[in-house]
């Protein structure tokens, strides 16, 4: 049994440290679970050190349906960190909010981040479809395990139906690809796809995996889940569903896409960049009239994985990374948006942005870290959105896609607009209650760092854009 | 490409033709002679009693995922059973890791409470 269980040592510490965690959580009482937090902080840090030690190793297991290259482990690392900080940022907020979960709290996000992980290396539709149940899963339970919190319940429920309905239409797209290929395995549907001839069916498939990885990045047609799951799910879960759910799912879109079924691209290429064009739009308009700052980051991340769409409209080594580098950009900048509102929320904010109204006075920091975040989402330039989507728009301007920049260049425009609204309210307007604000020591930390690699990276983009370039270079 | 597309709208109408053909054209041939007793709902034979609209608890949910563990875990131990002796030490350490698995969760439903009636 020739098995190089070495790949896969991330995967096998996150799936200790989860049932370590788990068996834990069982044994001690339920209001000394603190700890339990630590433990998987101090867990994923290590996982992330193996994962950066590991990005250079290449390989297969088992028969080619798992498969550790470069990109996976760039995504793979990109989920632990969101996930790292995702703990940091929820534990006082699930003390105070869902008091006595907080064991279930660590271990839900271990599995979720374990699925993710494991979504990313997929070689193979079955472990693909595994991988992303494992993930699901855990999400719905996190979304609703809050049940006291108002509309948690809601939120699950929606998302449990959606979720099931899109595991649907992605489970229909692979049977029908794998009725044409006769292969569940990537690199074998590729080979098929290189002698030509593209059967109906096998098309007929590729629409239903764009309708069912569309679910997952909440792209256009498909994103109808997104505001309402996000507005009632606990803020925590929401930053990190926002963030490494839909990295996950994209990096397991641009696998499939690029590996399996770059033969056939003139036939794809088209839906992809009508899906992506309504994407940008449509998230970038909604996004203006919205009252509650959670349904305005739901709206704000659809335009965003329209963005990231762009790197696989561009189809080229750039591109890509340039996708890759947006996805990680984006982690920061949305983790540091949300990290503020959990902050808001646990000091007795609610999430609507009225109430924002002056919190630089109540507390400059928060303030600082939310506009930073949010100017870097629209795109200014000293910030690190800025490089990212400078990136994007060159990968398809050199492709020939002029007008494709133009919209994205202009609804980056409007985007500033909803974003300053909120950076208004904070700033120009006085507060109702003069009040300061506690921020937690962990979570002042976290803010802080995602505010400083914002800038840092924004200033200095280059090691990451190395990095994303050479993890790129998987591809082409 | 566009031909190609034009297939998948073909038998997207086909499909949808389908399903209005069947419901239209049973519609047409069934006789139609409904009385009283007909229209009752149909629970088993005996006379309905009040609305299907009734609260259940979810504790019967919570023993059919506690019931789902062991059957997983039997229809996992089956062919292992069976071919157990050609599969050698690797399968039963596998085996025994599922198992392991299995038990974790069994014993969280457990400690939670998910086998008491409440």
């Amino acid at each position: 049994m020739g098995v190089n269980l070495t790949l896969i040592t991330p995967e096998l510490v996150v799936t200790g440290l989860a049932f370590v965690v788990m068996i834990i959580s069982l044994l001690v009482p339920k209001d000394q679970k603190k700890g339990l937090a630590y433990l998987s902080v101090f867990g994923l840090i290590t996982t992330l050190v193996i994962l950066y030690l590991m990005i250079d190793v290449q390989g297969t297991l088992f028969n080619g349906m798992y498969v550790v290259d470069a990109f996976g482990s760039f995504l793979k690392m990109l989920v632990v960190l969101s996930s790292l900080m995702a703990i940091i940022m929820g534990v006082q907020y699930v003390e105070k909010f869902i008091t006595g979960f907080v064991g279930e709290f660590c271990f839900l996000v271990l599995f979720a981040t374990l699925g993710m992980m494991t979504l990313v290396s997929a070689g193979d539709f079955i472990t693909l479809y595994v991988a992303l149940e494992l993930m699901t899963i855990s999400f719905i339970i996190l979304v609703g395990f809050g049940k006291r919190i108002f509309r948690a319940t809601e939120a699950a429920i929606k998302y449990l139906l959606l979720s099931a309905f899109s595991s649907g239409v992605l489970l229909y797209g692979l049977t029908l690809v794998y009725g044409a290929a006769k292969t569940t395995n990537i690199d074998g549907i590729m080979e098929y796809i290189a002698q030509g001839e593209t059967p109906p069916v096998l098309l007929l498939g590729i629409v239903f995996l764009i309708s069912g990885f569309g679910f997952k990045v909440s792209a256009v047609p498909f994103h109808m889940w997104t505001p309402d799951v996000y507005e009632g799910a606990p803020t925590p879960v929401t930053a990190l569903l926002s963030v490494a759910s839909k990295g996950a799912a994209f990096g397991v879109f641009m696998r499939v896409f690029l590996k399996a079924l770059p033969g056939n691209v003139e036939l794809w290429m088209p839906v992809i960049i009508a899906i992506t064009v309504l994407t940008i739009l449509l998230g970038n308009f909604v996004a203006i009239p919205q009252k509650n700052i959670k349904r305005l980051l739901a709206f704000s991340g659809v335009a965003q994985a329209g963005y990231m769409l762009l790197g696989l409209v561009a189809f080229s080594t750039v591109g890509v990374s340039a996708a890759l580098f947006y996805a990680l950009m984006y982690v920061f900048c949305n983790m540091g948006a949300f990290g503020v509102v959990i902050a808001f929320s646990q000091a007795g904010g609610s999430d609507e942005i009225q109430d924002y109204n002056g919190l630089w006075k109540r507390s400059p920091f928060l303030a600082a870290v939310m506009l930073v975040s949010l100017l870097s989402l629209a795109g200014i330039p000293p910030l690190v959105g800025f490089v990212g989507k400078f990136q994007l728009f060159k990968a398809i301007m050199e492709q020939g896609y002029v007008w494709l920049v133009f919209v994205a260049l202009g609804m980056s425009m409007v985007s500033v607009y909803y974003y300053l609204l909120v950076a208004k309210a904070m700033y120009l307007k006085d507060p109702k209650e003069n009040t300061p604000i506690k921020v937690p020591m962990g979570m002042q930390i976290t803010l802080l760092a995602t505010m400083i690699i914002t800038l840092f990276l924004g200033i200095y983009p280059t090691p990451l854009t190395n990095l994303a370039t050479q993890v790129a270079k998987t591809f082409f | 490409m566009l031909v190609q597309y034009t297939i998948i709208g073909i038998l997207f109408l086909g499909a949808l033709a389908f399903g209005a053909f069947t419901i239209i054209l049973s519609r047409l041939l069934q006789p139609h002679r409904p009385y009283p007793e007909k229209l009752e709902t149909y629970e088993c034979g005996i006379k309905t009693q009040g609305t299907a609209w009734v609260q259940f608890k979810t504790s019967y949910f919570l023993y059919a995922l506690v019931f789902l563990v062991f059957d997983i875990e039997t229809i996992f131990l089956y062919p292992w059973a069976v071919k157990f002796q050609s599969l050698g030490l690797f399968a039963i350490i596998e085996m025994f890791i599922f198992l392991i698995i299995l038990i974790i969760g069994f014993w969280y439903a457990w400690k939670e409470g998910a086998l008491e009636w409440r």
